[in-house]
């Protein structure tokens, strides 16, 4: 169920990346793929930290804090994405100059 | 062939398989499911034994031998069919003893004969032939009396070593490895879980130590052991005990256990032709027993073991020895629990009983229960062991209510959909109703015909195929439409029409009979019955919507009825959508982040509200002959049957004849569901009546929801793939990852919508679910469709102005075909009955959803993705330098739509070439593109290169005028004018395929045609 949360959440956010302009890498599809795993990753990390092992809440244990805990790592996912996108885009132009 | 007279041939197709479906459906009953005429619905399954794996050779012996036992409680129409790896579906409608039915179609049915004294272990560990104490002679062998409780006896097991058959063949090993040694989950000996605390045997016997824990709720606190017994070593427990006077069973599982030497002397398959008869013979007391005969190796056994019974017998009458205490036994094990232990009168027979008469099991048997066994023991022991998962029992009356219901919401969406049809299309739609029609016929006949068990969700897939049906004839009457707005002729704009729209239609139906497929591979038993009617209604409705209504309408397309202007409703609309689709997909994008933001933290907030079939428990529904009984007063009822925890929950529903109760509570086992029936019977008896009717109850194990689960996520992963690559393939890569970003959106707005709602999710959801990601790929494939088409027909359109034009274009359409389908969608959740709303709602959300994504999901994001790409890049530069923004549409001077001439003849283009590939404008010559360029007078920059030969695949269009949707000539004659070399991207202007290095051929010099090369003949 939290596994679903996350998705969701995830998902949710990147809707909101159409309002940035298009510098992601690979495009509006490579920040749905930063912001789907970044939510799963940084989900698993901060609620494998509250229970001390590895595993994705269940029915019960998805709470909204739990599905919150998508949402930094959904930004930061993108936010990598973005900066791997920008250094491509300088780097093209820094070839194109000559 | 002309037209005319291939038409008429398919209209008489149609016309005879008309009259066969005719035929069919008066003569061929219908076959009804469970749910629609009332029956018990089992399933059960299948775990292996030491004797045989879980396989499908094995789980097929099994519904043989099941089959037998049905039969033999002469149930009519059974059904009994594997679902799946390990599963067994029993279906068995008109059970007016359904608790006998479902006890004994399961059971193992393992009969063991053993010689008793040397088998017995005693509390040394050892064979104790001689200890009373452990045996239980003389005064009541294998009773109660004399056995130890559960957790002691499973203790004295655990001390012996393991005895293993004399070939290490004969052991059964689940997996390659598996030695006589303990390896993995190998099948070696059995398992217990033991509470040592409270002496308490919690599970077991269990094949295997990971057995032990599926499904096992531990107290909380307890504290288990799992203990091993080794091979040859088994606990069987004491026979039931009776009332000496009347024979009366008093308790018929008595904690009370023996330890034995694994090493049965007969089994079963031994014996033949057992019946159940009385005991009547000599000192009979005619109390119900079970006579049987031998096989030759049956025989032969049985009269040695008998002899030395007896002569063990004669050895052990010692002076001060009474004849009681010298009888020497013979036990009979069914199921391990012993039957009976019979002596063997060594004075009565010294050389044992003579086998060629058959001998019988007699002692604490009812007739039923005898019968029971006689039955079990012909139809023989089942290879695998079964365990029930789930059950469920409609009672006739809900069946037929359920039945009415379904036929009432499937016709109410028929004429809405008639309607509708008519409204919008008028002759067309006449013709489309038709086609409807002699769908619905030709559907009801096959049904009939091969025959297809009708069940609720068949006839929500039945229903839903008339809005799929209806949704291809929309898709090609808006095509047929749009080609004589065109300026074609009425029989010219309906074979193109229905040239174009055909395309659109198999990818659609394509995709969707894939999907019906992958549920039909995967699901489970209520969702196959669903995704069969979908998937023959499919491919139905393909032949009647595209065939038989291009042949009818053929045939009167020189009538009045079509070529009046009125008729085909094809009066020119005004301008057509003129919405900034792409420019407006920020808000929508922001609008669906907002609703699946809201899904996922009600997710978190109230969860999704999952039903009994994904967390196990036992559902009753009844409605109360007692006029005015409150809700605690049932739960009183259930509570003094000894279930105090169940929910009790009054709900109104013409189903169970006005206001019924539900009854949750955890699984129970059949005997105790009836338990629970017979309490609320008695405890609202009215006027004489039962207190209950229409008594219906579903019972479903963890097992079940667990499997229901994984079958739904492998299905979803599967149809994604599938329809990927599908798409991927008739389409091009890039559009498959929208179209599953779109569905994907669909999928997960669903369960949001679900969680905020707070619906139950059951099985039939899952169904809806996986129909959504077929159906919700029908608009967004009518979309691509025209956008795949609209490419190469504009080569200097930015992506987004081809998206825009395309979906103003197939705007009217895409609505039209999911409004189409929501009617019948609707109808169903409005008239249908419980199980049918609940599917049309999943339906509903899912069908809405997906008609938006495709339009405000799936296409902005292709336009964001293509627009990546450098041809489009230098497109989108090209007209924001010469126009300073990139506008909506592709305008001409007059601001007006581009027209975009409907496609002439398109060559098939040979994929895989490096010099020229298929690309956006690919179709353009090179004449073409020069006129173009011409035309709007512009400076080529391909005048000072080698002229270019026509692109393989290139058509002759009709013209520059029409055939592109070009710049407008404000554009044409500011920044384009320029000189190439004045610091202009020259590549700006070009078309993609120019962009790519070009082939130059050397000019060659033509050959007569009739001239051979080589050696002359």
């Amino acid at each position: 169920m939290g596994l679903l949360a996350w998705v969701i959440m995830g998902l949710a956010i990147w809707h909101y990346t159409i309002w940035l302009p298009d510098r992601f890498w690979g495009g509006i599809v490579g920040a749905l793929v930063g912001s789907l795993i970044g939510s799963i990753v940084f989900g698993l990390l901060i609620f494998g930290i509250k229970v001390s092992a590895l595993r994705i809440p269940g029915q019960k244990a998805t709470n909204v804090g739990v599905v919150l805990y998508a949402v930094p790592g959904a930004l930061i996912g993108m936010a990598v994405i973005y900066l791997v996108g920008m250094r491509n885009e300088r780097a093209a132009a820094q070839l194109e100059l000559p | 062939m002309t037209d005319r007279r291939r038409n008429f041939l398919i209209l008489l197709v149609v016309a005879g398989l008309i009259a066969a479906s005719a035929a069919v459906i008066a003569t061929k009953k219908t076959r009804l499911g469970l749910e629609l005429k009332g029956g018990v619905q089992l399933t059960y399954q299948a775990r292996p034994t030491a004797q045989s794996k879980v396989d499908s050779e094995s789980l097929e012996r099994a519904i043989s031998i099941m089959r037998k036992r049905v039969d033999q409680l002469g149930v009519a129409q059974p059904e009994i069919q594997s679902s799946g790896e390990d599963q067994i579906d029993v279906a068995l409608p008109d059970v007016t003893n359904y608790t006998r039915a479902q006890e004994e179609v399961g059971k193992t049915a393992q009969l063991f004969f053993y010689d008793w004294e040397p088998n017995v272990i005693g509390a040394s560990g050892e064979p104790a032939p001689k200890e009373g104490t452990a045996t239980g002679d003389p005064g009541d062998p294998g009773g109660a009396a004399a056995g130890l409780p559960e957790y002691q006896a499973v203790l004295r097991a655990a001390k012996r070593k393991p005895i293993l058959p004399p070939k290490a063949s004969d052991l059964v090993s689940l997996q390659p490895g598996c030695t006589a040694a303990q390896v993995g989950n190998c099948i070696y000996g059995s398992w217990y879980l033991v509470e040592p605390a409270h002496e308490k045997v919690l599970r077991g016997p269990e094949e295997t130590k990971h057995n032990l824990y599926s499904d096992l709720k531990i107290p909380k606190g307890a504290k288990t052991e799992a203990v091993h017994i080794n091979p040859g070593t088994v606990l069987v427990q004491a026979h039931a005990t009776e009332d000496e006077a009347t024979g009366k069973v008093l308790d018929a599982s008595p904690n009370s256990y023996y330890v034995l030497n694994d090493n049965p002397v007969l089994e079963g398959k031994d014996i033949t032709s057992p019946t159940q008869s009385f005991n009547e013979g000599a000192g009979g007391n005619g109390a119900p027993n079970v006579t049987f005969g031998f096989t030759s190796h049956g025989k032969k056994v049985f009269e040695r073991v008998t002899k030395e019974i007896a002569h063990r017998g004669q050895e052990a009458q010692l002076p001060g020895v009474t004849h009681a205490e010298a009888l020497q036994h013979f036990a009979v094990v069914l199921d391990d629990q012993l039957i009976t232990v019979p002596s063997i009168d060594f004075q009565q027979y010294p050389e044992g009983i003579d086998a060629s008469t058959g001998s019988e099991i007699s002692g604490g048997f009812t007739i039923t229960s005898a019968q029971n066994l006689a039955n079990e023991l012909q139809s023989g022991a089942l290879p695998v062991k079964l365990l029930l998962i789930s059950k469920s029992q409609v009672s006739a009356t809900l069946g037929k209510q359920a039945l009415k219901q379904a036929i009432e919401a499937g016709l109410a969406g028929f004429l809405i959909v008639c309607l509708f049809l008519l409204f919008f299309y008028r002759v067309l739609g006449l013709i489309a109703i038709g086609g409807l029609t002699i769908y619905a016929v030709y559907f009801y006949g096959l049904v009939k015909l091969i025959p297809i068990t009708l069940t609720l969700p068949g006839i929500a897939g039945y229903i839903l195929t008339i809005g799929v049906c209806a949704d291809a004839n929309i898709v090609i009457f808006e095509r047929v439409k749009e080609e004589i707005r065109g300026g074609r002729s009425v029989i010219s704009g309906i074979a193109s029409g229905y040239k174009h729209g055909f395309a659109a239609i198999v990818d659609a139906n394509v995709v969707t009979f894939m999907t019906a497929f992958i549920l039909f591979a995967l699901a489970t038993a209520e969702v196959k019955g669903f995704a069969f009617t979908l998937g023959i209604g499919t491919l139905v409705s393909l032949f009647t919507a595209v065939l038989a209504t291009q042949a009818a309408l053929g045939t009167m397309s020189q009538t009045r009825a079509v070529t009046h202007p009125a008729a085909l409703a094809t009066k020119r609309r005004g301008k057509g959508w003129r919405f900034d689709f792409m420019g407006a997909s920020k808000w929508f994008f922001s609008m669906s982040g907002t609703i699946l933001l809201i899904g996922a933290l009600a997710i978190g907030a109230e969860g999704l509200n999952f039903g009994i079939d994904f967390t196990s428990g036992t559902r009753v529904q009844t409605a109360i002959t007692r006029p005015h009984v409150s809700e605690s007063e049932v739960a009183s009822a259930v509570a003094a049957a000894g279930y105090a925890s169940a929910q009790v929950q009054k709900f109104n529903n013409a189903s169970v004849g006005g206001s019924g109760y539900q009854i949750s509570t955890k699984t129970l086992e059949p005997k105790k569901v009836k338990d629970v029936e017979e309490a609320l019977s008695r405890k609202f008896e009215y006027n004489g009546k039962p207190g209950i009717k229409d008594f219906s109850a579903t019972s479903i194990g963890p097992t079940f929801g667990r499997s229901v689960a994984n079958s739904a996520v492998i299905a979803i992963i599967a149809s994604l793939l599938v329809i990927s690559a599908y798409i991927a393939l008739r389409f091009e890569w890039k559009y498959a990852v929208p179209v599953l970003i779109a569905l994907m959106h669909d999928l997960l707005i669903t369960s949001g919508v679900y969680a905020l709602t707070g619906r139950e999710v059951t099985t039939a959801t899952v169904a809806a679910l996986l129909t959504i990601l077929g159906y919700s790929l029908y608009d967004t494939i009518i979309v691509f469709d025209r956008v795949r088409e609209n490419v190469p027909r504009m080569p200097r359109a930015a992506f987004s102005q081809i998206l825009n034009r395309s979906m103003s274009e197939v705007l009217t359409r895409s609505l039209a075909t999911s409004f189409c389908t929501l009617l019948p969608v609707v109808s169903l959740l409005l008239f249908g009955g419980e199980t049918l709303k609940n599917f049309a709602f999943a339906l509903v959300v899912g069908i809405a959803s997906g008609a938006y994504s495709s339009i405000f999901i799936a296409s902005p994001v292709l336009m964001h993705w293509k627009e990546r790409e450098p041809s489009y890049r230098a497109r989108r530069a090209r007209i924001a330098r010469e126009l300073g923004e990139v506008p909506a549409f592709a305008t001409d001077a007059t601001g007006a739509l581009e027209d975009v001439e409907p496609e002439q003849k398109r060559r098939r283009t040979r994929r895989g070439s490096l010099i020229a590939p298929e690309g956006p404008g690919q179709q353009l010559t090179h004449d073409e593109f020069q006129e173009l360029v011409a035309d709007l007078d512009v400076d080529s920059p391909l005048d000072s290169a080698p002229a270019a030969p026509p692109v393989r695949g290139a058509r002759r269009g009709r013209g520059a005028q029409g055939g592109v949707a070009a710049a407008p000539p404000r554009a044409a004659s500011a920044p384009a004018a320029e000189p190439p070399a004045a610091g202009r991207d020259p590549a700006a202007d070009l078309t993609p395929e120019d962009l790519v290095l070009k082939e130059t051929r050397k000019p060659r010099q033509k050959r007569p045609r009739n001239k051979r090369h080589g050696r002359s003949r």
